[in-house]
Order: C-alpha cells, then structure tokens, then sequence
C-alpha cells in the first residue's frame, strides 16, 4: 500500500466526457485523462484514474479496487452492491420507463388477464423485477443485452424496461412509454471503507464536484 | 465424477489453514484476557427464532434447509443471534454481567457470481446484563487489543452511535413512512437520497440539516462537541454524554489512538440501539468486522437485557495481513527422523514427549533424510541409530540427551505468510 493516490473509476461512453469536463471544472489535475488513447489507467501526482465498462463501475468500487467513481444511478440500481452515494452530480440524465409497441395496450392487458404473466425484456432485471413487484404485476423476465425496443416487435416481449433520455429511439421504434419506473443521473460514489478512512479526501473532493456541478447548471439550460 | 465445492465454500489447505489457526489463537488469548468464557453454539437454529428477532432482514441472507419433521430451520448466519438465543434460553436466571465469546462459521446466501463466500469464519465477543458507557468502551478495547493481537500494522476502528439518528427521526416527526425510508438510505448509504429525504415537505428545516450535519461529522472528542452543537438540542444530549464518557475510558486504557468517531457509521442490521463499531484496515475494500450496542434484542426472546459485542471476520483480517506484508508466525515441523523403523519409532517418541513436532521417514539414507527434510521445512534430521540431530541448514548437530526446546518459531518460519 505504498501508492497514496487516490484511485478514481471513470465510466467509457456517455458519462466519460460529462465526467471528464466536471473534474477541470472542479481544478482536478487529469492529465492524460481527457484524451487517454488505449491506456486504462492514468495516472497524475493525486488520482489514479481506472477507465472501465460503465456496468462494472459498482463492482470495482465495492470490492475496493477504485476508491470512488462516477456511476449512473441506474448501474447502481441494477448492480444492488454495496458502496456510498455522496452526491448527485446533474448531468447524463435519463429515464427508466416501461414502454410497448404502439396500439398493443388492449392486446397486453388481454394476455394478462389469461397468462397471468407479461413478458418483459430488459438489460435491467433488478430494477423490472423491483418495479413490477411494487405495482403489484407478475412478469417473466427476459435479459437481453442491448436493441432492446426490438424484443416488442418481434414477438419476443409484451413490454420493455429501458432507460432513455429524450424517448426518440423508442418512439423512432414504434414504441410508446407506458410507465415511468425511475430518474436517472450521474452520482458520485465511495467504497464504504475509503469514505471512513481516507474521510478528508474523499470529501474534499466531493465538495469540489458538487459545487462545480452547481455551477455547471447554472451555466448551461438544461 | 470429478467432485467439486459448492458454490461459494472451499477448502483451507496447509499454509493458510495454519495461519488461519494463529490468528484465531492470538484473538482468543485477547478475547480470554478480558474474561470472556467460550460458547458454541449449533449451526442451526429455528428459521422462526432468527425471524422473531430480526424480522424480514434475515430473509435474503440466511441459508434455509428443512428437515424430515417439516420444520424450517437456518444456518446461523451470525452469531449475535445464537448468543441471543443461547442467553434467553440458559443464562436468563443468572444474575450480573455475562462475557461470552466465539469462534464460529456462519453461513450467508448470495446470488451467483459476486465473488463472496457463503461460508466465513467470526470471532467475536458478547456483553449480555450490563450497559453505559464502561460496557461501550470495554467492547471497543476487546476489538483495538484483538486487532493488535492479529499483528496487522494499521487499522482503524470507527465508533459511533445510532441514537444521534434516532433522535433526530423522532424530532422530525414526520411519517412512520418517511422515517423508514430516511432509514433505508442511511443503511443503502445513499447519501444524495438521504438529503433529499432531509429537505422534504412536512420536516422542519432545523431538523433537516442537522440530519445532514451530522452524518458528515468525524474525528476524535472534538467530533462529540461537533455533534453536540448540530444536534443536542433534539434530545441524543444523553447519548451523547455516555459516548464521550466511553471516550475518556478509551483515552484512559490507551485505546484511542487507534479510535475514529464517526457519525457516518450506518450498520444495516436494525438490531442497533445505541454504539455501533466498525473496524477497518487501508487496501481492504469491506470492514474487518463490526457491532454496537443491541440492548432490545433479548427482549424478542422474552428475556430483556441490554447487550453489546462485535464479530470479527477471520477471512477478512487474513486478506488485510497478507496486503500489509505481515508475516504471522507459522510453525512448521521441527525434524525428521529416519533410519530402521524401531530406532525411527524410539528417535521420534523421545522428540515427541519433548514437544517436538516430528515427521517419522523410516528405511531412507542420509541423503534422502537431508532433501526430504529440506522439502519439508523441517529444520533438523536425523537417522535413527544416530546419537545426534544434524541441522539441515549448516550440518551442526545437537545431542539428543539431554534434549533442549523445540527450535524457536523464527527458526522454523520459512514460509511465511508473504504473498
């Protein structure tokens, strides 16, 4: 343990820019980071950033490997691990919603009442699970990696549970939104040991992300 | 077939089995000197017990089995709750302080794929009959000696209380509702729910921030006064004084150095009434071990009593000493003797009843003696007929009669623990 930098997990694809643009923002050194080529780990004088797989941010943060990291509040939700949400940092908003092809509700509701069950395809198994227990609906649910607006149109699916910021792709699809199962966004979060002992840190830069972030909205309409 | 494990339970072989045992002895010579008494308690307990006291928190973890009768029985998955129920059921005549310990497995249920054990090993303390501010401090000494005691160079214990929080609650008094999900993100540490929990309609602002003062408050005394100064005024004033009286005791038997107080401590078993510990050690991403203060939990049982301890997590603490280069003292065997089997037989009984620990190789020459013994990390040999033990290392030899100590632990600890 003779590396005192702290270790930060930073997501790949939607949320890395976001991430990347709040830490200058705050006056954190990122160094390579805005522009890290095919490293996965960059290193300055304090952090060590991990660049890794957006779903995997939890897991890497609950078994101790990164100290902290930006994570959507929907991968927190699906993985159930146990780290600590300091803070709501606003941006890579989005939605969770069920939604269904266009016109089928009449047809969904008959299929229900003589199946007992709906099917449900999702990337999210948690989240439905939890959703549609909390409304009281039985489903099947099928875990489908990615397209998933297509599972309703080809027969493999009643409904969908998928997370969209503006609705155009499921609109684009053909589907339409029938409930709404949760809000979205960017959280900044600790190991739950990191936030014990290395207290000042981490909470320093919490601080540092929030009051950047605060100001970022004020910025920028949203 | 090639036979497997379970998911998630495994075998300890040699080198870590022997370690395993070091630590676990070290902390029992702990746990002994503060006149704590073993118990052992079955693996199995009625799923109905562990449900009466804990209610729904037990469902997801416990390891449920039913046997011919039909009954529904759990693996224990902890001890407080077996020493719970052991104490209700046997000790509940007695009169004055109980000082129980154990170690013990438990068993947890997980899903697939997480990469956690559904079998750990505990050592733990249990305070029954007796609560303040001396029984606070005595649990938290038992866990700052026990944690020395395992050798590892940094640690920290976090101690806290969950009546700040309680008192706050009642304060808002807002909704049994609201009060069990504030409750709930406090246990998930969902920090940005919990604040959102805190500004919501119908909770009075004061109370509001303090709620969110004093989740961020830590340190030493000073973070008591902190505390003290964003929430005293909602009634925790007592709870507050016993902590710090449990501070001057810690300060007193030279435990505090090794002592955080932080508000921020959230266990997720409701069980908790008052202190809560957690121990932890730098580059181990999960707590060592944990407890606090459960002083309605025996009242489940029908036998009120106030009661404290913590369980420490074997596994756990073994991970943190391999990352922090502790070497623990691992004894191997002291010789090897070999030779024609009755010289062999008579060689090794001597050693023996000298407290030697001796590995019986009869039939082999010198030269196989010397290359087993080297293999074995035996750190004598010697052929049966022979008058004396040859070192393996440097070829010196020592006298059977009159026969000395077995070598010292240094000597024989060739393979440490280093990872």
């Amino acid at each position: 343990m003779t590396d005192t930098r702290l270790r930060m997990a930073v997501p790949k694809g939607a949320l890395f820019e976001g991430t990347v643009s709040l830490l200058v923002r705050a006056g954190v050194d990122v160094g390579a980071l805005a522009d890290p080529g095919r490293q996965l780990i960059v290193d300055t004088d304090e952090m060590r950033f991990i660049i890794c797989k957006p779903t995997d941010i939890p897991a890497y943060v609950a078994y101790g490997a990164a100290d902290v990291a930006v994570s959507g509040a929907d991968v927190l939700a699906e993985a159930g691990l146990d780290v600590v949400e300091l803070a709501d940092l606003g941006f890579g908003q989005c939605r969770f919603v069920v939604a269904e092809r266009e016109g089928s509700s009449e047809e969904v509701l008959r299929s229900y009442r003589r199946l007992g069950v709906i099917r449900v395809a999702t990337k999210y198994p948690r989240v439905a699970e939890a959703h549609f227990a909390s409304r009281g609906i039985q489903v099947e649910l099928v875990k489908l990696h990615g397209n998933i607006e297509l599972a309703p149109l080809v027969g493999l699916a009643d409904q969908v549970v998928d997370i969209t910021a503006t609705g155009t792709t499921l609109r684009e699809n053909g589907l339409s939104i029938v409930d709404e199962v949760m809000d979205s966004s960017a959280r900044f979060i600790a190991n739950p040991v990191s936030v014990r002992i290395d207290a000042d840190r981490v909470t320093g830069l919490v601080e540092r992300l929030r009051a950047a972030a605060a100001q970022g909205s004020k910025g920028v309409m949203q | 077939m090639r036979p497997v494990t379970p998911r998630g339970f495994r075998d300890v072989l040699f080198e870590e089995a022997a370690e395993r045992r070091v630590v676990t002895a070290a902390v029992s010579d702990v746990f002994m000197r503060y006149a704590y008494r073993f118990v052992e308690t079955p693996a199995v307990e009625e799923y109905a017990t562990l449900e009466a006291a804990v209610g729904a928190t037990v469902s997801g973890a416990a390891f449920r089995l039913v046997d011919l009768d039909g009954s529904l029985l759990a693996l224990r998955p902890e001890m407080t709750l077996p020493i719970a129920r052991l104490a209700a059921a046997r000790l509940g005549g007695s009169s004055g302080p109980q000082r129980l310990c154990y170690a013990a497995d438990v068993y947890r249920e997980h899903a697939s794929l997480r990469g956690e054990s559904r079998q750990f090993a505990q050592l733990g303390v249990e305070l029954l009959a007796v609560n303040g501010p001396a029984s606070d401090a005595e649990v938290v000494c038992v866990l700052v000696d026990a944690l020395r005691a395992t050798g590892l160079t940094e640690f920290t214990v976090g101690m806290g209380t969950v009546a700040v929080l309680r008192a706050l609650i009642g304060a808002a008094a807002s909704t049994p509702e609201w009060a069990a999900s504030l409750m709930a993100a406090a246990h998930a540490r969902n920090l940005v729910a919990f604040d959102a929990l805190t500004a919501a309609p119908g909770v009075p602002s004061t109370v509001g921030s303090a709620l969110r003062t004093v989740v961020r408050i830590a340190g030493g005394r000073e973070a008591i006064a902190a505390c003290r100064a964003a929430a005293g005024a909602v009634g925790c004033a007592g709870a507050l004084d016993a902590l710090e009286a449990a501070w001057d005791l810690l300060e007193a038997a030279g435990a505090a150095d090794r002592v955080r107080v932080d508000f921020g401590i959230l266990r997720s078993f409701d069980y908790y009434t008052g202190l809560i510990v957690e121990a932890y050690a730098p580059g181990l991403g999960l707590p060592l071990g944990g407890g606090g203060r459960y002083d309605d939990l025996l009242a489940a049982f029908g036998t009120p009593m106030p009661a404290a301890g913590f369980a420490l997590s074997l596994e756990r603490v073994t991970i943190a000493l391999a990352a922090q280069g502790v070497e623990v003292p691992v004894r191997d065997i002291d010789a090897l003797v070999g030779g024609d089997p009755a010289a062999c037989a008579r060689v090794c009984s001597r050693l023996r009843a000298g407290g030697w620990r001796v590995q019986a190789s009869a039939n082999r020459t010198a030269d196989a003696l010397v290359g087993e013994a080297r293999d074995a990390g035996a750190v004598w040999w010697m052929a049966g007929e022979d008058a004396a033990l040859t070192r393996v290392s440097d070829g010196a030899a020592l006298a059977l009669e009159p026969l000395s100590a077995p070598p010292a632990l240094e000597a024989s600890n060739e393979k440490g623990s280093v990872r």
